[in-house]
């Protein structure tokens, strides 16, 4: 009885559940910017795997293509691809850490005031997210080769 | 178990990612600061085709396009089954997936297989 009950409430906050569902902590948006950037790399992969294919068809077609990529609006958008891989990449690393138990503390009895392992890794990830900050900085740079 | 091998293989892909997008990176996008040329010139035409002609860039490109594809396309099927799908859909995630992700490849390989034999000059 109780698991029909449970079965047929609708808990599931769907896509709208990635950005709210109150008292998000500061990992659960990093874990949304994981997402996202995660997304929009593969979907980088793909379209620069095809986009790349075109030297097949020669010279002057590859030229024109590197010609619309020298644009100052592409140039933006390389960067912030930039910023997507370092900060998908940092992340990363953090979550790995997390996930191999660094930085969580020992396991202790569930006393109150509980403390949360959130907390005890949180300066790492203050770190890798400052990390991530400069080298999205310094890799700024790049929007002014010539 | 199989659940198990692929997220540990997804997992153990990244330290190929990192080093060989590092390299792409370095390559084509800090081209000035670390070979002292120009993103322009390290783009051009005659420069690709020479440098594909390397069997050292013919190894990494290929190696990172295995890694790169299964960290990102099993990434979006993890992101995909989350979704409340019925087993049927599971099942054509899966396979559609594997299928997008063998085409996306195959174009890759062929390619890095075409400039690896390109004649030079284009």
């Amino acid at each position: 009885m109780s698991t029909n009950k449970s079965s047929s409430y609708n808990n599931r906050l769907g896509l709208k559940g990635w950005m709210y569902a109150g008292r998000y902590s500061f990992e659960r948006y990093l874990y949304l910017g994981h997402r996202l950037s995660g997304l929009g790399l593969i979907a980088y992969m793909v379209l620069h795997i095809v986009e790349t294919a075109n030297r097949i068809r020669g010279e002057e077609a590859w030229a024109g293509l590197m010609a619309l990529f020298a644009s100052p609006p592409f140039r933006v958008i390389e960067y912030l691809l930039f910023v997507m891989a370092i900060f998908h990449a940092l992340n990363g690393v953090r979550l790995i850490l997390v996930e191999l138990g660094f930085f969580l503390g020992k396991p202790q009895e569930p006393v109150y005031p509980y403390k949360s392992s959130i907390m005890k890794h949180r300066p790492l990830t203050y770190i890798i997210m400052l990390l991530a900050f400069v080298v999205m900085v310094l890799g700024s740079s790049s929007l002014f080769f010539e | 178990m199989r659940e198990t091998r692929l997220w540990s293989l997804h997992i153990l892909v990244i330290p190929i990612i990192a080093v060989l997008l590092g390299m792409h990176f370095a390559l084509m996008h800090y081209a000035p600061v670390f070979y002292d040329v120009s993103v322009d010139e390290a783009r051009e035409f005659s420069t690709m085709i020479e440098r594909g002609k390397s069997m050292t860039q013919f190894v990494v490109y290929t190696l990172l396009l295995i890694a790169g594809l299964y960290h990102g396309l099993y990434g979006l099927r993890g992101i995909l089954r989350e979704l409340p799908l019925t087993p049927t859909l599971v099942k054509v995630v899966d396979i559609g997936i594997l299928i997008f992700g063998l085409m996306i490849f195959a174009l890759g390989m062929y390619v890095t297989w075409w400039t690896f034999n390109a004649p030079l000059g284009g």
